[in-house]
């Protein structure tokens, strides 16, 4: 006791000047945190307007050193006080009428802040075409991965053991799997109103029917491609935060901050100037991240709670519950030379879309397009559907239907060289667009190289040397 | 709750976390090292992966009460306030990783591999990086860069070029 007030007092002596005082104070300051790590390479960074070269240069990505050393921040890696922790219940039936959902298990648990289903949703539908996608399930399920009932909670185990204590009563209901069956007139409908095919596209040029009775030769052939996840590696993650002034901002990994912008507007049924969207480093995004997916879910619990909500996907959910890219079924029927010239090519093209429209009618436009490939061909019919099935949605992914026909007319170009005895080089060189040429949709073509870049790849890989 | 005391590069670390407690999580929740990735949570893409005992470990397939009393190094402790390690610096100068979600586990197993093997022929790189799935870049200059990082390790100069040897 005595010690201490000596002490007070010795202080108290000390402290005459106010430079005293200050020196005193930052005695007194404990370094709660350890300085910031000095990284030593320097930074090559231009003087204030001073104009520098870029061209010739060496890029490196300004992101490169942070990935490096494992500071660049994605959503997963955010956190706020309070947060919470959502997961969405899926479905796991490709069809069904959903007769009740009992959530009150859920939220008798502890740690469980709130449950959400489809009836709660103000618009509870989105797409970026069609709007035919729930937000969450709420008197039918579509496909298996449907979300039907969303919980935040203080961990995400105890969200995911609130999830599976929700319980949800279906009545089956036919669905369909395949997109041919689909398209017949007595299949089962996917959705109650309207025919399977959803979307379809026409490209009419020249006259086939001439094209093929002039031919040497026809062939014919159907393609089928199969149905590809993106499986970014970092899963789809969102931050919702629900403010007392009644804005949500939301942190996601969205590609397409704009557009997503007007879908949770739709969704949750409120103006855009009140919804703050912030893109952040995606881990990944092919495609695959260009559409709304939890976000209004998200933010709803958030408003619900009063805390930011965090949800993460799993990779379990990337498989099921996110687009992929569409199967594509393709009928070619090609009319050729003897030479090897097209003289006439017939096309469908039947797209699986899944559940939902998402993407599709991009994809069924830019694949309808580049269907006949970089070939002139004057007699043209090109049909192609979008179908709708019990199965996960199908959307945007890189080349957005580019690759999928590619592969059925190079195929085919294949086919048609061997069967004629022609050089497959060759052939597509005969075949391939010049400067100039028209493309199947009436664009004149300018900047053509396709036979030079042909010609240059061959030489450089040793096309001559092969061994057949 | 189980008490855990580990090393987490070089500094003795404690916590009390449930039995259930995977290694990944406790040096994401608890110590806030969030350079480690979640990718798939079963083991598969590699993006978890951090060194335990000179070792490249899927850090989402171990519990955080089997790494007691170990020594972890995750990519946070790879850089000091002297230098980078010179996977991090070829790495950065290659342009080797694209969205940089897999990029720390890939450069703890080239660690691991370069620990044990000071000159590891492409195929060893390949073997040591099977487990850490990229979808974004093909591998290629990830490739080029453990070859340079090795290369400045042994004291050689490093060599730029775009073409390795396959």
């Amino acid at each position: 006791m005595n010690e201490r007030v000596k002490l007070q007092e010795a202080d108290r002596v000390e402290a005459k000047t106010p430079e005293d005082l200050r020196r005193a104070d930052e005695d007194l300051r404990l370094p709660a945190i350890a300085p910031r790590e000095q990284y030593p390479i320097d930074v090559r960074a231009p003087e204030a307007r001073e104009q520098t070269n870029a061209v010739g240069q060496r890029a490196t990505r300004p992101d490169n050193r942070l990935q490096g050393l494992g500071q660049l921040k994605y959503i997963a890696d955010f956190s706020f006080p309070g947060m919470l922790f959502a997961r969405i219940k899926r479905a796991g039936i490709a069809a069904a009428r959903i007769v009740r959902i009992d959530t009150s298990a859920a939220e008798a648990m502890p740690g469980v802040m709130a449950v959400l289903t489809g009836s709660e949703i103000p618009v509870n539908s989105f797409g970026p075409s069609y709007q035919d996608q729930p937000v969450l399930a709420q008197d039918r399920v579509f496909h298996a991965g449907d979300g039907v009932a969303a919980v935040a909670a203080v961990t995400e185990q105890i969200a995911e053991e609130a999830v599976e204590r929700i319980v949800v009563e279906y009545e089956p209901l036919p669905a369909v799997f395949d997109p041919i069956e689909a398209m017949r007139d007595d299949a089962v409908r996917v959705h109650e109103d309207g025919s399977n095919i959803y979307t379809s596209k026409t490209i009419r040029k020249g006259d086939i029917e001439k094209g093929f009775a002039d031919s040497y030769r026809i062939f014919e052939e159907t393609f089928r491609t199969q149905m590809v996840e993106h499986v970014p590696l970092e899963p789809h993650a969102a931050i919702a935060d629900w403010d007392a002034n009644g804005r949500v901002t939301i942190w996601s990994t969205l590609g397409r901050i704009t557009l997503g912008r007007a879908d949770i507007a739709r969704t949750l049924k409120m103006p855009m100037s009140r919804i703050r969207i912030a893109g952040t480093i995606v881990g990944g995004n092919f495609g695959g991240k260009n559409e709304i997916t939890q976000e209004p879910v998200l933010a709803l619990l958030s408003k619900k709670t009063g805390r930011p909500v965090k949800g993460t996907y799993s990779r379990e959910e990337e498989f099921l519950a996110t687009t992929t890219r569409h199967p594509f079924i393709m009928d070619y029927k090609t009319g050729v030379t003897k030479e090897g010239r097209i003289l006439a090519r017939k096309i469908r093209l039947v797209l699986d879309g899944g559940a939902y429209c998402s993407w599709s009618e991009t994809t069924l436009g830019k694949a309808c397009i580049l269907s006949s490939g970089p070939y002139k061909v004057e007699n043209l019919l090109v049909e192609a559907f979008a179908v709708y099935t019990n199965k996960t949605m199908t959307g945007a992914m890189r080349g957005f239907g580019a690759p999928q026909v590619c592969f059925a007319y190079e195929s085919q170009m294949d086919d048609i060289a061997r069967a004629l005895d022609i050089d497959p080089l060759e052939i597509r060189l005969r075949n391939a667009f010049d400067e100039g040429a028209i493309s199947p949709t009436g664009q004149v073509l300018h900047s053509v190289v396709v036979k030079e870049s042909l010609a240059k790849a061959a030489e450089r890989f040793g096309w001559e040397a092969r061994t057949p | 709750m189980t008490d855990i005391a580990i090393t987490v590069n070089g500094e003795l670390r404690k916590a009390s976390v449930p039995s259930e407690t995977t290694l990944l999580q406790l040096l994401r929740d608890n110590f806030q090292l969030t350079g480690a990735k979640l990718g798939c949570d079963v083991g598969d893409c590699g993006a978890c992966t951090v060194i335990v005992d000179g070792a490249a470990v899927n850090a989402c397939l171990m519990l955080a009460v089997q790494a007691e009393g170990r020594d972890i190094i995750t990519i946070e402790g790879l850089a000091n306030r002297q230098v980078f390690h010179p996977l991090q610096q070829a790495f950065e100068e290659s342009g080797a990783l694209q969205c940089g979600f897999c990029g720390p586990g890939v450069i703890l197993s080239a660690k691991a591999l370069l620990d044990e093997n000071p000159d590891p022929d492409v195929y060893e790189i390949r073997d040591a990086l099977a487990g850490n799935l990229c979808r974004c870049t093909g591998y290629t200059k990830m490739i080029e860069a453990v070859q340079n990082a090795a290369r400045i390790l042994r004291g050689e100069p490093e060599i730029s070029s775009r073409m390795i040897s396959r």
